[in-house]
């Protein structure tokens, strides 16, 4: 009796999971004239290739497709560049002097996005980096950059004090240290820290919205078939942003801690 | 004094690999803030025009309700769901899939959610098919449909994330006391009562808390499923912006979502604690 309503329960949640998901790849797969009817069907009837036909060739893929990638693998390597090095000197730093930078990143990570993107965007409209990846760049570290730190910080405090103080007793120096002792043994965190960074800028929306006005990114490019009830161009898009993440985050699911994720994943 | 300045000495290294991150915190963060709220006060009285204007008062009451009912349905689904997984079997494949939600973007969570909500959508079909309706129905046309389709996508998009806060805190609970509640003979609603909620208690403000600051900030699922027909504090700041090109009222709103996050933060600070050693 318990086992059947376990059974029935998780059925019902698996059901509710892929319910939206199957939808979009039936979409992305059946014929327009199934789908636009008054009643479409819930199961799939015919199969067709139309709709990623027309992605590929209509010339609108690669132009968003190259600036989505471009600036997830900018913003990777940049929020690792400034996050790691901080969050190590962080981890190495008294609790007590720490806490002021600590309490910092933690309401940035709490902060409207709204708020920044929209001085932000008055910015670069003067600085003539509306539409260059280089403006979407700098608005996606406002928030990558806590994240990534905030997560850096965790893995870099699991690495013991003792064994660097020991190192430093025999005579290495700082940078000794970081290369031969914490890099190695950090190497798993920021590679995960790495692939965050990547997805949480692949999907980033607003600050896309605030700073895009004809060099799409991925994500705008469902915002702009959903708008026109292109409901096509939405499932193929859409399928295309979804697949990486998806993938990764089945790869990663040790590293899927609500600590980690909290005010990165939202509505 | 001498071994001050040497140990300061040894120590900068500290200060130069903190600094890019609090110069670029400082610069794109911190200024835009300060920025934004100065803005709000530019321009006329904004505060007293937004209060007046039905529109926002609209957001900001779609905004809170949004809130109350995504955070109550999320937390109750979200508790059974833990309830169910812990301590079962095949527990590593059902989460695994569970927590599938997590990954799809937020943009295409929206996407999706229009084909089961649209007015010649999924549910209308089912609904439609089963003789329930006549007329097909509006459900993104604004109003309580619409707020029940937000609170619908928002819950298929984060309570895994709810689950995963229970989860730990479930996991916490020791074994032991389940096993002398077995022996008591206690049952399950009782165990639930006595034992489970109150041990959970910490986990389940975090969670409230945090995820009642994301709910506040909700900007693509509202936007993507219903536009302007139903404008939270996030969209209303960016249709302010965007199409009516008014900064000065964008920053009057976004900075109203501001107070709000604030005296979230405070009650979590207030709760839960500072950040400590421990959760850091």
């Amino acid at each position: 009796m318990k086992r059947l309503l376990r059974f029935l329960f998780i059925a019902i949640v698996l059901f509710w999971t892929f319910l939206p998901i199957y939808l979009m790849l039936k979409v992305s797969f059946s014929p327009a004239e199934e789908i636009m009817s008054q009643n479409p069907p819930l199961l799939i009837h015919s199969v067709t290739l139309d709709h990623w036909k027309d992605v590929f060739q209509s010339g609108n893929l690669w132009q968003p497709l190259t600036k989505s990638l471009t600036v997830a693998f900018s913003v990777m390597i940049l929020a690792l560049l400034i996050a790691a090095p901080a969050a190590y000197a962080l981890s190495r730093i008294s609790y007590r002097l720490a806490i002021g930078i600590i309490l910092f990143i933690f309401f940035a990570r709490m902060l409207p996005d709204v708020q920044m993107a929209m001085p932000v965007s008055v910015y670069f409209i003067r600085l003539g980096l509306l539409d260059a990846n280089l403006g979407l760049i700098l608005a996606h570290l406002i928030r990558v950059l806590p994240i990534v730190t905030w997560i850096l910080l965790s893995v870099f405090k699991t690495i013991p004090i003792d064994i660097e103080e020991q190192a430093e007793i025999d005579g290495a120096g700082r940078f000794q240290i970081i290369k031969r002792i914490a890099l190695p043994l950090a190497m798993p965190g920021i590679i995960v820290s790495a692939i965050f960074a990547f997805l949480f800028s692949w999907d980033e929306f607003i600050y896309a919205m605030y700073l895009c006005l004809g060099n799409k990114t991925l994500p705008l490019m469902v915002y702009y078939y959903v708008n026109r009830a292109g409901w096509f161009g939405a499932a193929t898009f859409s399928t295309i942003i979804a697949i990486p993440v998806l993938i990764v985050t089945l790869l990663l699911q040790r590293y899927l801690k609500a600590d980690y994720l909290a005010g990165a994943v939202k509505g | 004094m001498q071994n001050k300045w040497i140990k300061l000495k040894k120590d900068s290294w500290k200060f130069f690999f903190l600094l890019p991150l609090l110069l670029y915190l400082a610069i794109f963060t911190l200024v835009p803030v300060i920025r934004s709220i100065l803005m709000s006060f530019e321009g006329g009285n904004n505060y007293a025009w937004l209060f007046s204007h039905f529109r926002f008062r609209e957001s900001l009451v779609n905004t809170i309700l949004i809130t109350i009912f995504a955070l109550l349905f999320e937390f109750l689904f979200a508790l059974a769901i833990a309830l169910f997984i812990s301590g079962g079997g095949r527990r590593r494949i059902i989460q695994a899939l569970i927590l599938i939600p997590l990954g799809i973007p937020t943009i295409v969570v929206a996407s999706n959610m229009r084909y089961l909500f649209d007015t010649n959508g999924f549910i209308n079909t089912i609904l439609t098919r089963l003789g329930v309706v006549g007329i097909p129905i509006d459900w993104l046309g604004g109003g309580a449909l619409t707020l029940f389709s937000v609170v619908i996508s928002d819950m298929w998009k984060v309570t895994p994330l709810m689950m995963l806060i229970l989860l730990a805190g479930i996991e916490r609970i020791p074994k032991e006391l389940f096993e002398a509640a077995a022996i008591d003979g206690v049952g399950f609603w009782q165990r639930l009562r006595y034992i489970i909620l109150p041990l959970l208690k910490p986990f389940i403000t975090m969670a409230l808390i945090i995820r009642g600051i994301d709910t506040f900030r909700i900007f693509e699922l509202p936007l993507a499923l219903a536009g302007e027909s139903f404008p939270v504090l996030s969209s209303f700041a960016f249709f302010e912006y965007r199409n009516y090109n008014n900064p000065h009222t964008a920053a009057a709103a976004s900075t109203v979502l501001f107070v709000l996050i604030l005296i979230a933060i405070f009650i979590y600070l207030k709760l839960v604690g500072l950040p400590n050693e421990e959760t850091t």
